[in-house]
């Protein structure tokens, strides 16, 4: 051989090990890079507001949010931050939630006329998927900061936690997506049922409401759901809470994201080779 | 000296073929594992299919195999599993160096990006570095021949340009394999021969091939030795200067 060592792989029909998967995954980053890439231009090309609808709907949200809670429910005479800064951080991680899990849980389908052709790590689509959320997760918290110019308001050192929740927010998802996109190439009906759970799990999210205004009996059920003590731990981190760092809710999160991402790997890491026979 | 870049041994793909509604929905899902529960398995509504059978075979460095067979005899079963899209259920296979598979030409092409776009897109998917792309860039746009229409969408091509652009991002990937299926078939008569070439310009330069075609007489021209796959088993293998292709042919066109 001219080309020094080169690279022997061995097809064995045996599942991958998750450290030479992850190796993979690197290996093959530029095909991430590309998907990312495509799907960022076509989701904006022919449009003609363009980016400005990454703004213009978590906005919109807010704002029914604020009307239907702040106004006439009057959830925000007791709060002490401004209340559409309040629902924005619960808005914008709710958004990325309720657009990721099921973009990734579509992903493997509609990509499957790729993965018939050629092989690279499956798990690169749904990942890419949740990245390019992400970025336009990122690029939502544009609002947030123009509502705290608007109200004169600067965050304290609590916003160091802020990257941590983000991460967080991240695993959650990724691992949910993950788990999802296999599950749906094997039982359609997951693609049903999943946007109807979503809209049952907005009421169950303090998304336009904050958790203490819940009665506290039922505090520490609703803290079951991840996105609970991600949220919560959010309006610490950004609007300076008055109630104290969520603890409880963000270690049940904690824990329960971690348990999802090994279980979503493991699911992920079993089924991966025989994705498209299955499909 | 060791130049051998595929050894796979004994490689066998087994599908189910079930003789009853296939269990696509939770509830029929949950009805036949609770079936299978009361009485062992539920194998007796289905039947074992081999679509490949103990296929052993050795291709060396700068060789081209070619596969004939008819449709179904499991040459792109072989294919795919070689290329790892699909798991085998038996046996496996040793590869040396950097396989590239064209199942399909401009996989992962997008009908919204442009054809600059897709070069790029079309390369990763084939493994190649964006740093790679960039150097080769203007070759593959010489070869495909449609510097006009480089910035519109592809979705705007007529589907010879379409093809014409894909085959010319396959034909610059760096590889040490290549597994070829049918994608040959492309263009007019003047792109195919400029496709022929470059193909002999890479098994000179010791890529090695396995190429599946219907068209004999082109497989004359680049391929070595042919393997004669019936029924998910290689059937011969055999020099290509040998009579198999012909005997190939007689019988495809015959009874068999």
């Amino acid at each position: 051989m001219t080309s020094g060592r080169p690279h022997v792989s061995l097809i064995d029909g045996l599942p991958p090990r998750f450290g030479a998967y992850c190796c993979e995954l690197w290996e093959f980053r530029q095909v991430a890079v590309m998907l990312i890439q495509r799907d960022l231009i076509v989701r904006f090309r022919q449009t003609f507001f363009g980016l400005a609808w990454l703004l213009f709907k978590p906005l919109m949200l807010m704002l029914v949010l604020f009307f239907a809670f702040g106004f006439l429910a009057g959830f925000d005479r007791n709060s002490a931050a401004p209340y559409p800064l309040t629902i924005f951080c619960g808005v914008l991680p709710w958004y990325l939630f309720t657009n990721a899990v099921p973009d990734a849980m579509n992903s493997l389908l509609s990509q499957m006329h790729i993965m018939q052709k050629t092989y690279f790590p499956r798990a690169i689509i749904p990942l890419a998927v949740v990245i390019v959320d992400g970025i336009e997760f990122f690029v939502a918290w544009l609002l947030f900061v123009l509502g705290c110019i608007w109200y004169g308001y600067v965050p304290g050192w609590q916003v160091v936690l802020f990257p941590v929740l983000c991460l967080q927010l991240f695993l959650l998802v990724a691992s949910i997506g993950l788990w999802l996109s296999v599950l749906n190439v094997r039982f359609r009906d997951v693609g049903n049922l999943v946007p109807f759970l979503m809209t049952i799990a907005f009421f169950v999210t303090p998304v336009g409401y904050t958790l203490n205004q819940i009665p506290s009996e039922w505090q520490l059920l609703c803290s079951m759901n991840p996105l609970v003590g991600i949220i919560e731990g959010l309006r610490w981190s950004l609007l300076d809470g008055a109630s104290g760092f969520p603890l409880v809710s963000w270690a049940l999160s904690t824990i329960i994201t971690l348990l999802a991402s090994v279980l979503a790997v493991r699911q992920f890491l079993a089924v991966e080779r025989f994705l498209v026979d299955l499909a | 000296m060791n130049d051998i870049v595929i050894d796979a041994s004994g490689l066998g793909k087994r599908y189910r073929l079930s003789h009853k509604t296939r269990a696509d929905s939770l509830k029929l899902w949950a009805r036949n594992l609770m079936r299978a529960g009361l009485r062992g398995t539920s194998s007796a509504d289905t039947e074992d299919f081999w679509a490949l059978h103990d296929v052993s075979l050795q291709l060396h460095r700068g060789e081209c195999l070619a596969l004939v067979g008819r449709n179904g005899s499991g040459k792109s079963t072989l294919l795919k599993i070689l290329s790892r899209v699909i798991p085998p259920t038996q046996g496996q296979a040793r590869v040396r160096g950097r396989l590239v598979s064209l199942l399909e030409v401009g996989t992962g092409f997008h009908p919204e990006l442009t054809g600059r776009e897709n070069i790029f897109l079309n390369g990763a998917m084939l493994g190649c570095s964006r740093s790679l792309i960039s150097r080769r860039f203007d070759r593959i746009v010489a070869f495909s021949g449609i510097e006009r229409f480089l910035d519109t969408p592809v979705k705007h091509y007529s589907s010879g340009m379409y093809v014409r652009l894909a085959y010319a991002v396959a034909a610059h990937v760096e590889a040490d394999i290549l597994l070829i299926d049918e994608v040959l078939a492309v263009g007019d008569a003047e792109f195919q021969e400029k496709c022929l070439q470059s193909l002999q310009r890479q098994l000179q330069d010791g890529v090695a091939m396995i190429v599946v075609s219907h068209s004999v007489t082109r497989l004359h021209r680049i391929a070595k030795r042919v393997a004669w796959l019936r029924r998910g088993q290689i059937a011969e293998i055999a020099e290509a200067s040998s009579n198999l292709l012909q005997r190939y042919l007689e019988d495809d066109c015959g009874v068999g």
